[in-house]
């Protein structure tokens, strides 16, 4: 008997190991460089530093202001790709002629990578010779004006992963039983009440996986920005990522760096918690 | 924290041996020589390192080259520096790494430099504390390009000062339709900052002076408002320069759909292109500067130095003097239309005869400025950049940007 109770370690040890050996330990190897007085080009010693490049963090500016971009980034792009996944999943979710290559098309932005589809954005936002503005018959600066280079970032955003969320919900709509649909048309429910009292309920725990997953993901956004705007103009499109890049792979500051990759590491886990919880109160 | 700094080395050197060294040098003193990828055909400089190793017996010198970007570059130098790496000992270096890599202990000296037979702004940015830490190679500087056709047709000289272009440019760019007066690049990157310097320092403005911030002061204010007024006030700039780097610039004119552009001397090739729609109607001229200052181009360029873990020392410094020395440059401003760093060389006649357009820019070269020489530069051009692109897409007055960015400089420079 005892033997069985051992055994469980014993399997898990070479998983758990692996795992301490990809993240925990880099996690609390920068979690020890953000606690140092650590720059690549200074000639100094590294040197124990306390809190110190948290209180940096705290008086820094750029900070705060890569924090609200970074807050108004995913706040906007992951409710408006919520709001339109939801509505591609509901028109796609009953079967009808061609559905399978619509499922294709509607892909694509998702399967394009980022880096590239950036490029395209970028030659569509050109205010003078871009389709957008074409089309739109307006001279809008959409990259270059600080109103609007973030709203450019979060549309082209919205484009790439709208279809990530309508597959997800499309996947949660599609275990939803067709007998709770039947009962319903029996008894008479209106469209509205189906959505509202079943449909919905019964999605919701992928629509906080979906959400769990794309805010995450926003949160950390670098790419498509760093190709669109690379920050600017006036640092209105400078993300905490971005910020992050600029202290660590430009002026090369690896404590203070690792200070700033510590606090965006603390912020993600606080939306995975509550995610978490609320996942937890919504499974049966 | 040594085995750390021995396994960065450790990879480092496992890189570079994936490379491979032929067996036939094994023995030998071998120099590995790092370097930006040259456009062009790679013999031109390998014919010149063939002849250092004739001239050198026992010394074999082993070219790499690194990743185009510069970011990439300058992270690649700064880990394996620090880790003490011997896996290179001669680098090519961007000119605003020189006084960061110097102080951090990483490059030789090379003695001093003999006055005069480099052009100051490349001296100047090479020198840390009195002594040299690098030798110029090829400089690079701001210049104003110009449609000849159009001004010849008013019978308009180039401009000499800013508010000669702005003049010009309102008479000129609305009688060609879609044309914009003048293109240059105002996006939030380390190409602004050359920009905006041009203006200052074309003021009689400058970013530190002996070592103190000088940044908010009323030359400067007077100079970045002009630039933004290049946009929102005299509209001879269209507003989306706030994305531009040097292509899309560069496109803009060469499409023939500006009067000006303010580029470096690589886009002078491209319009000489017979499929350029430009090819033939392109003056260049110096950069504008203010009534009372002078034209201050931003200087750029590459530089050589010796890897001060490097355990070649003198074999090193050698191939930096061959390759930084008059023949070579020659050499290779011939292979590759660089241009030479070596002020002996604009007076030199075969070069001249097949680069006519080198002979031209000696004298923007003399006047060519270097960016802050400061250890602290990268950091010090992030919060520059900021700061002028919050002028230029209206975000801050000129006034308020400068001031704002002026005090976060005396902070990075007081806490270092």
């Amino acid at each position: 008997m005892r033997l069985e109770r051992e055994q469980p370690w014993r399997y898990l040890a070479p998983a758990g190991l692996l795992l301490a050996l990809v993240t925990v330990y880099p996690l609390a190897h920068v979690l020890w460089l953000s606690l140092e007085r650590r720059s690549l080009l200074d000639p100094a010693p590294p040197a124990f530093a306390g809190l110190e490049n948290y209180a940096r963090l705290a008086a820094d500016e750029r900070f705060w202001n890569a924090l609200g971009n970074t807050a108004y980034f995913v706040g906007v792009s992951v409710s408006l790709e919520l709001m339109l996944g939801l509505a591609f999943a509901l028109a796609l979710q009953r079967a009808f002629r061609g559905r399978a290559a619509l499922y294709g098309i509607i892909l694509l932005p998702w399967a394009v990578p980022t880096a590239v589809s950036a490029r395209m954005w970028e030659w569509m936002f050109e205010p003078d010779i871009g389709v957008l503005n074409y089309l739109l018959g307006a001279q809008v600066n959409w990259l270059g004006s600080p109103a609007w280079a973030l709203n450019a970032a979060v549309l082209m955003d919205v484009w790439k992963s709208t279809p990530f969320v309508a597959l997800l919900l499309i996947a949660g709509l599609q275990s939803i039983p067709q007998d709770l649909y039947r009962a319903a048309a029996v008894d008479g429910a209106s469209r509205w009440t189906v959505l509202t009292r079943i449909t919905l309920p019964l999605l919701a725990p992928m629509i906080l996986v979906a959400l769990l997953f794309r805010t995450i993901d926003a949160f950390r956004v670098f790419d498509a920005i760093y190709v669109l705007t690379g920050g600017g103009p006036a640092d209105s499109t400078e993300t905490l990522s971005i910020y992050a890049y600029r202290v660590l792979f430009q002026s090369l500051e690896f404590g203070y760096g690792s200070a700033l990759a510590v606090s965006v590491f603390a912020l993600v886990a606080v939306f995975a918690l509550v995610y978490r919880m609320l996942l937890r109160k919504v499974l049966p | 924290m040594v085995s750390r700094r021995r396994f960065l080395a450790a990879l480092g050197a496992a890189a570079l041996a994936g490379c491979g060294r032929p067996a036939s040098e094994r023995g030998a003193k071998t120099l590995v020589f790092k370097h930006g990828k040259l456009f062009g055909d790679p013999r031109a400089l390998r014919a010149l390192i063939d002849e250092f190793e004739s001239a050198h017996p026992g010394v074999a010198v082993h070219e790499e080259t690194l990743p185009a970007s510069s970011d990439e570059q300058h992270q690649f130098y700064a880990i394996n520096l620090q880790a003490r790496s011997r896996a290179f000992d001669v680098l090519a270096l961007d000119i605003i790494w020189v006084a960061g890599f110097a102080r951090a202990g990483w490059l030789s000296e090379l003695g001093a430099l003999e006055p005069g037979t480099f052009f100051d702004g490349p001296a100047e940015a090479v020198t840390w504390q009195g002594k040299a830490y690098a030798l110029p190679w090829f400089v690079d500087a701001g210049l104003l390009y110009y449609r000849r056709d159009l001004l010849e047709k008013r019978g308009l000289a180039p401009p000499e000062t800013w508010q000669d272009l702005v003049r010009i440019a309102r008479e000129v760019a609305p009688r060609a339709p879609g044309t914009h007066g003048f293109v240059w690049q105002g996006k939030q990157y380390e190409g602004l900052v050359c920009n905006a310097l041009e203006y200052l320092h074309s003021n009689g403005g400058a970013v530190l002076a002996e070592g103190r911030v000088v940044l908010d002061s009323p030359q400067n204010r007077e100079a970045l408002g002009l630039m933004a007024d290049l946009v929102h006030r005299y509209g001879v700039t269209p507003a989306s320069v706030t994305t531009a780097t040097e292509e899309p610039s560069r496109h803009v004119f060469g499409q023939g759909r500006a009067l000006f552009l303010r580029n470096w001397p690589y886009a002078w090739r491209l319009f000489q292109d017979p499929s350029s729609r430009v090819h033939g109607s392109v003056g260049i001229a110096a950069l504008p500067r203010f009534p009372g200052g002078r034209s201050a181009p931003t200087l750029g360029g590459w530089q050589l130095a010796v890897n001060a873990a490097s355990s070649h020392q003198e074999e090193a410094a050698a191939l930096v003097r061959f390759l930084t020395g008059e023949k070579a440059q020659r050499q290779l401003a011939l292979a590759y239309g660089f241009q030479p760093a070596r002020t002996a060389l604009y007076r030199d006649a075969e070069l001249l005869a097949t680069q006519p357009f080198v002979g031209q820019l000696a004298r923007v070269f003399a006047a060519a400025r270097p960016r802050p020489v400061t250890p602290q530069y990268v950091r010090v051009s992030q919060v520059l950049q900021s700061g002028f692109s919050a002028a230029l897409s209206g975000r801050r007055t000129p006034q308020a940007a400068l001031a704002h960015a002026h005090e976060r400089i005396e902070e990075i420079l007081d806490a270092a």
